[in-house]
């Protein structure tokens, strides 16, 4: 047996010149070929408050501890900065791996053009069983593709009430109808407190909003079979309303988004709002004086024989097809939805993200929150809205899915028809025909 | 008579200049090449994309030739936001100039913590412009805006002014925050000059019986001459290309009463996702640019 000079520890020439080869052959392997190779993953969100903020935290410590080759690494968006970041993102192909809390209509729209990796994988690592009736079929663009899933469940135009204003006025029911709200709101406004906080802004929340006010009018934007449907006498009647409204709101909610809008109804300048159940913890931690007087209900309809349509905006979670480590990525993605995460997630903001696992939504560790025990009428309601919500990506049960409907918020063509009638007092036929049109051209790509 | 020795004649350079030119080259390719990849590349692709219609996020599209410049020049938009932009650029350049002028020579003068108040006035022109119009918005604010409630204790008004959602207190708004924010750049350089005007001119006019006026009229003017001349190109093109401002304060509304040409560029791009029509607008705004970079260009070469 031949044994290398100089080496006294027995080692045999064949074993020597194994070793040297599989070193040579390691050697060459391609980087991240390597299994433990330290990897990072991005994830993307425009939900970012500092309570959001330490959930995400949880959850990334938790799955990095179960992979300890992998860094996980949150970057905030915003919701009016997520469309050029995101195109941006695509366009050079350096994308994060994990999106979430972006509206499903993103989703579609960036599905439909090839950017987005099937979900499928994901929602069987969480279990298809596990998520209420119908979560998924916004996302399901494609027969059996689905490009994404809902994180969670938002009800985001809910009207807020304060019952101690109402009772000073003499009012005695939450609004049902406009004519109701209307007469409410004259009521209401005075003493430094307007009535409303509705968004006349050039944004992408006076658009959503408005599309649902057109369907609480009992119109809609787009036919089911996607044709522009916006020139109605629904919308018309809309606008109406819209702009009766205008005078019991803020003169700079002609500015107004989603924050300000909050902001006014929270510190108490008005005695109702539009938003999300994000009132309820704001409210707790920003002005706790009115926390035993507040109360939400679905946003009222033109009249009692029109169902109220709420706005949910489905936030989703959804994967780039350019991601690096997919594998990963996925398994990453579907640990957001671990109980443990997700529910000090959904905790964050109580009432704000609902969840969309009919087993997280009964769980008693769930339902031990203090703010969910304060406004448990509250959060089932926006449940419940929420549960039956649509928004312009989906707007009824009959409707496909909209592919388009990410661009034509991102426009701000419905904000300009909101502004064009009721700011600058235009001709109501021209602004409608020329939204027609505009809304067709950006359907039309 | 004598004749002069002269060298024979030749015909081309010699090897010594021959050399100085190639070093001539070596020593400029750099800046040439970084010129092309910074300047020319991004000018050259701007040009080529226009003649595309291409979804932002892929970068993907088909050739149809001269059609989003055809849309340019007949649609409204451009138009529109061109003179928008003008609006814009000659109002926040006006106040930048009245206001910076008044200010170096205040600051010229012999007063008080002068070295204190001209540190201080560069303050606007550092702020992250972020910063600046969350202060500003926060000032504009109809319920808790220091501005409106000022106002309304002074008994100017009794309601809240809508500062930034109506017309025209939104273009007033984002012209006079302009102003602030680029006025300090105008002292910095006003000052500077005012500094080397000589002494004795001044005296000389005051012994002809001129006033402070007829001073600044006579003198001041004429020798600031040259140096605001080239600030209100340098600014007039910088304003007229302003986007974050604008768009933090107003997003363009209300409607499009602000949407200048920047903004209307960012929203093809981002918000319709057509780079295209966005590479087009930015090519049409490019040549009215090239205006003010002409004028620039031949005063500055004029000078030299």
């Amino acid at each position: 047996m031949t044994t290398i000079k100089g080496l006294n520890a027995g080692l045999k020439r064949r074993s020597v010149l194994t070793g040297m080869a599989a070193a040579s052959a390691a050697a060459m392997i391609p980087r991240r070929l390597y299994a433990q190779e330290q990897i990072t993953l991005r994830w993307w969100s425009p939900q970012s408050s500092p309570e959001q903020l330490a959930a995400y935290r949880t959850q990334i410590a938790n799955f990095e501890a179960l992979h300890t080759n992998i860094t996980v690494a949150f970057e905030r968006t915003s919701d009016e900065g997520y469309a050029p970041q995101l195109a941006a993102a695509f366009a050079s192909g350096d994308v994060p791996n994990v999106v979430t809390h972006l509206p499903s209509f993103a989703v579609s729209s960036y599905w439909s053009n090839g950017l987005v990796e099937p979900f499928n994988d994901v929602i069987d690592m969480i279990g298809a069983d596990k998520f209420y009736d119908g979560v998924n079929r916004i996302y399901e663009i494609d027969a059996g593709q689905y490009a994404g899933t809902s994180i969670g469940n938002s009800a985001a135009n809910m009207i807020w009430l304060r019952k101690d204003l109402m009772q000073e006025a003499g009012i005695d029911s939450n609004p049902r109808t406009w004519d109701e709200l209307l007469s409410a709101m004259g009521k209401l406004q005075g003493g430094g407190v307007y009535g409303a906080a509705l968004p006349y802004g050039r944004n992408s929340m006076t658009s959503l909003i408005f599309a649902g006010v057109i369907h609480q009018a009992g119109g809609m934007v787009f036919s089911p079979e996607l044709e522009v449907a916006i020139d109605s006498q629904e919308t018309r009647d809309a606008l109406e309303f819209y702009r009766a409204m205008r005078e019991y709101c803020p003169p700079g909610a002609t500015n107004y988004s989603w924050g300000d809008s909050l902001t006014a109804f929270v510190s108490g300048a008005s005695a109702t709002g539009i938003y999300t159940g994000r009132v309820l913890t704001n409210v707790l931690n920003q002005n706790p004086g009115i926390a035993d007087h507040i109360t939400c209900d679905v946003y009222p309809t033109k009249s009692v024989d029109i169902e109220p349509w709420t706005f949910n905006d489905f936030p989703s979670v959804f994967i780039p097809k350019a991601a690096d480590n997919m594998e990963a990525t996925k398994q990453f993605a579907a640990f957001l939805f671990d109980p443990e995460g997700y529910i000090e997630q959904l905790h964050a903001a109580p009432g704000h993200v609902l969840p969309v696992l009919s087993s997280i939504a009964e769980d008693p560790t769930y339902l031990a929150n203090p703010v969910i025990e304060k406004y448990r009428a509250e959060v089932d309601l926006m449940s419940t809205a929420a549960a039956n919500g649509f928004n312009l990506g989906w707007e009824s049960p009959e409707h496909k899915p909209n592919t388009n409907a990410g661009e034509v918020i991102n426009s701000g063509v419905i904000a300009e028809m909101v502004q064009r009638v009721i700011l600058n007092d235009e001709n109501v036929d021209e602004v409608l025909s020329d939204t027609s049109r505009r809304i067709e051209e950006i359907a039309q790509g | 008579m004598t004749t002069i020795a002269t060298d024979p004649p030749r015909n081309g350079p010699s090897p010594l200049e021959r050399s100085y030119a190639r070093l001539g080259v070596l020593l400029i390719a750099p800046t040439i090449v970084v010129f092309s990849a910074v300047i020319v590349y991004p000018l050259l692709a701007a040009i080529y994309l226009s003649v595309f219609s291409i979804y932002t996020p892929t970068l993907e599209g088909e050739f149809v030739g001269a059609d989003n410049y055809v849309k340019m020049l007949t649609g409204g938009v451009f138009w529109s936001s061109l003179w928008t932009t003008l609006i814009w650029t000659v109002g926040t350049l006006s106040l930048q100039i009245i206001f910076g002028v008044g200010l170096a020579l205040l600051l010229h003068q012999n007063i008080w913590f002068r070295s204190l108040a001209r540190s201080l006035v560069l303050f606007p022109y550092f702020l992250s412009t972020v910063v600046a119009v969350l202060v500003w918005r926060w000032l504009f604010n109809d319920l808790y805006g220091a501005l409106n409630h000022g106002m309304m204790q002074a008994g100017i008004i009794d309601m809240p002014l809508d500062w930034l959602g109506s017309m025209p207190n939104a273009m007033i708004g984002v012209i006079l925050v302009g102003a602030w924010k680029y006025f300090p750049f105008v002292v910095i350089a006003v000052l500077a000059r005012l500094q080397t005007i000589p002494e004795n001119l001044y005296e000389a006019a005051r012994i002809d019986g001129a006033g402070p006026v007829a001073r600044f009229i006579d003198v001041t003017l004429p020798q600031l001459k040259s140096v605001l001349t080239v600030i209100i190109l340098l600014r007039a093109i910088w304003d007229f290309k302003e986007f974050d401002l604008i768009f933090l304060l107003t997003g363009g509304g209300p409607v499009t009463s602000t949407q200048t040409l920047s903004l209307l560029v960012y929203q093809e791009a981002f918000g319709l996702n057509r780079m295209g029509q966005a590479a087009a607008y930015s090519v049409g705004m490019m040549l009215v640019m090239l205006v003010f970079m002409i004028l620039y260009i031949r005063r500055t070469g004029k000078e030299s």
